[in-house]
């Protein structure tokens, strides 16, 4: 049971980092190898906000990702007027340089052993909800005309521009969201944990959520949660395959790319037009069947 | 005041002359023709009078508003849509949110609305649906307001275009070849379509067509481009009988 809970519990804040993900590169396009730079912030300023000023978690929590937002619009200035590839290579950058400022700010960070002793007041019902939350404002977003015109200039850019959609600024607004959702989830984290080190926040990290929103399916949210619950979870009840992670994690990715480009469950949501249309599929077929027989 | 005025703008890339000293004024409820050879230009003159490009030379007023080299969006908001030569349309949204996304700079609720399913955003996408299946109507269009736009066929992809354009509720409209890659009776149903739009919206259109047909029956006033350069302006009657334009459309007899 303490494992079950403690899986669920990570697998809750992984989903709120990838909620993040799932806004910055499946609705906007824009691939991040330094997102985890951003859960770094809000899990080392949150802890520190309560350590060294004493100050309540709520307030450290918006403090913290108030401040990854600020961080995450200094670089966003030059991240929505590049290209794509160019994008990961400037957040890639960004996120080690960050690890290694970590390292480097001993007084402050505890440097390579970490930080420790933040109060570990985050349990399993907090995190969840905080995923539910996440995932809800996250499908609301996309729903609305920022989440539509996120689609439109990943889809076009040029044309997004001439039905006038102003498309750094809207990617500018999808890069802070999940510069908040992420940070958010570093707080969580810390919380959680009770200790953070630098050695988690690395692109290795970033990768690995990039990697679960393409799973799942990069065009929906259902598939990017589902990606993200079965690819952070399956590693915790197997330990012992643990170090070979990656080793499954490259297969998967090729034969996902390969055969299923758009993701396990392609733009496929959890909404009732979908679910109306996946029975009206499933009925018909059914019907032919019987039919031929 | 002309509602829209281009001034002699230039443009060149490297050393072609792409745009050599363009002017045209159009004025409201105005059908204008633009045509040339391949490669006469013409497409790079919307995209300099919609902020793709920025002109080298010249000046472009709307409404006695300064536009040139504005960015292309707020170009756009000031009130010129367009549609484009080789199809445009969004593919990961359906042919609703593709009109829908040319209304949005409209909608408005902020990213409080974005988050949280606030009044505001309910009457504004409402607003806007109401605004969409309109537009779709007009089209004849409402039965595939659901459909993913690569699925529906070359003709359809054209009207849900020029729906979108629309939406962006435009003083002025530029459509590059609009009947490109159609059958006789879908340009004879699009024409149909363009004068009566144009009617009942009044705003002013720039066509960019090689369909001569298309150009002749609806354009009131016709520009003949050929490297560049403007060799004819005026009615239809008059540019068919100019010898610079058999010039360039059918080379000189020896």
């Amino acid at each position: 049971m303490a494992l079950f809970i403690n899986v669920l519990t990570q697998v809750c804040i992984t989903l709120v980092a990838v909620c993040g993900i799932y806004v910055l590169t499946g609705l906007t396009g824009m691939f991040s190898l330094g997102s985890a730079a951003f859960m770094a912030i809000g899990a080392y300023a949150s802890g520190l906000i309560t350590i060294k000023l004493g100050l309540p978690i709520i307030v450290s929590f918006i403090l913290a990702i108030l401040m990854a937002v600020v961080v995450g619009f200094v670089i966003g200035l030059p991240v929505v007027k590049l290209r794509r590839d160019y994008i990961s290579l400037v957040t890639l950058g960004f996120g080690e340089s960050i690890a290694q400022l970590l390292i480097q700010m001993n007084y402050l960070t505890g440097g390579a052993n970490g930080l420790l002793g933040i109060p570990r007041k985050v349990k399993w019902p907090i995190a969840l909800a905080s995923a539910i939350v996440s995932i809800t404002l996250v499908a609301m977003f996309k729903r609305s005309k920022y989440g539509r015109q996120c689609i439109a200039v990943k889809s076009d850019e040029l044309a997004a521009e001439a039905m006038g959609i102003d498309s750094s600024r809207i990617k500018m607004i999808a890069f802070l969201l999940s510069c908040a959702l992420t940070a958010f989830a570093g707080c969580l984290y810390s919380f959680y944990m009770g200790y953070v080190d630098p050695g988690i926040f690395g692109w290795k990290k970033s990768a690995d959520w990039v990697i679960m929103v393409f799973f799942g399916g990069v065009n929906s949210l259902t598939g990017s949660i589902f990606g993200a619950t079965i690819l952070s979870a399956l590693p915790q009840f197997m330990r012992s395959l643990r170090d070979y992670r990656y080793v499954v994690y490259a297969v998967m990715v090729v034969l996902i790319i390969n055969f299923k480009p758009n993701g396990l469950l392609g733009e496929w949501e959890l909404t009732p037009t979908h679910i109306k249309e996946t029975f009206k599929k499933i009925k018909n077929k059914f019907n032919r069947n019987s039919k031929e027989s | 005041m002309a509602l829209l005025e281009i001034r002699n703008i230039y443009k060149n890339f490297g050393g072609i002359k792409a745009i050599n000293d363009f002017s045209l004024v159009a004025n409201k409820g105005e059908i204008h023709g633009i045509i040339g050879p391949n490669g006469a230009g013409k497409t790079t003159i919307f995209n300099t009078v919609t902020g793709i490009y920025n002109a080298d030379k010249g000046e472009i007023f709307l409404d006695g508003k300064d536009i040139t080299n504005l960015p292309q969006y707020q170009i756009t908001r000031l009130g010129i849509a367009r549609t484009f030569q080789n199809i445009r349309l969004f593919s990961g949204l359906t042919v609703e949110e593709n009109i829908l996304c040319a209304f949005d700079f409209m909608c408005k609720y902020n990213l409080i609305g974005g988050l949280f399913p606030t009044k505001l955003r309910f009457k504004e996408e409402k607003r806007a649906r109401e605004l969409c299946r309109n537009y779709l109507e007009i089209f004849g269009m409402l039965e595939y307001i659901n459909e993913k736009p690569e699925n529906l066929s070359y003709g359809n992809q054209r009207k849900v275009e020029i729906a979108r354009a629309l939406m962006c509720e435009p003083k002025i409209l530029l459509l590059d070849e609009p009947a490109a890659g159609l059958t006789p009776t879908e340009v004879s149903e699009l024409t149909d379509l363009l004068k009566y739009v144009s009617k009942k919206f009044g705003f002013a259109v720039l066509l960019i067509e090689h369909r001569l047909d298309l150009v002749m029956s609806i354009c009131e006033k016709i520009h003949v481009l050929n490297f560049g350069e403007t060799i004819a302006v005026g009615t239809a009657e008059e540019v068919q009988n100019d010898p610079k334009v058999i010039e360039a459309y059918l080379g000189v007899e020896e």
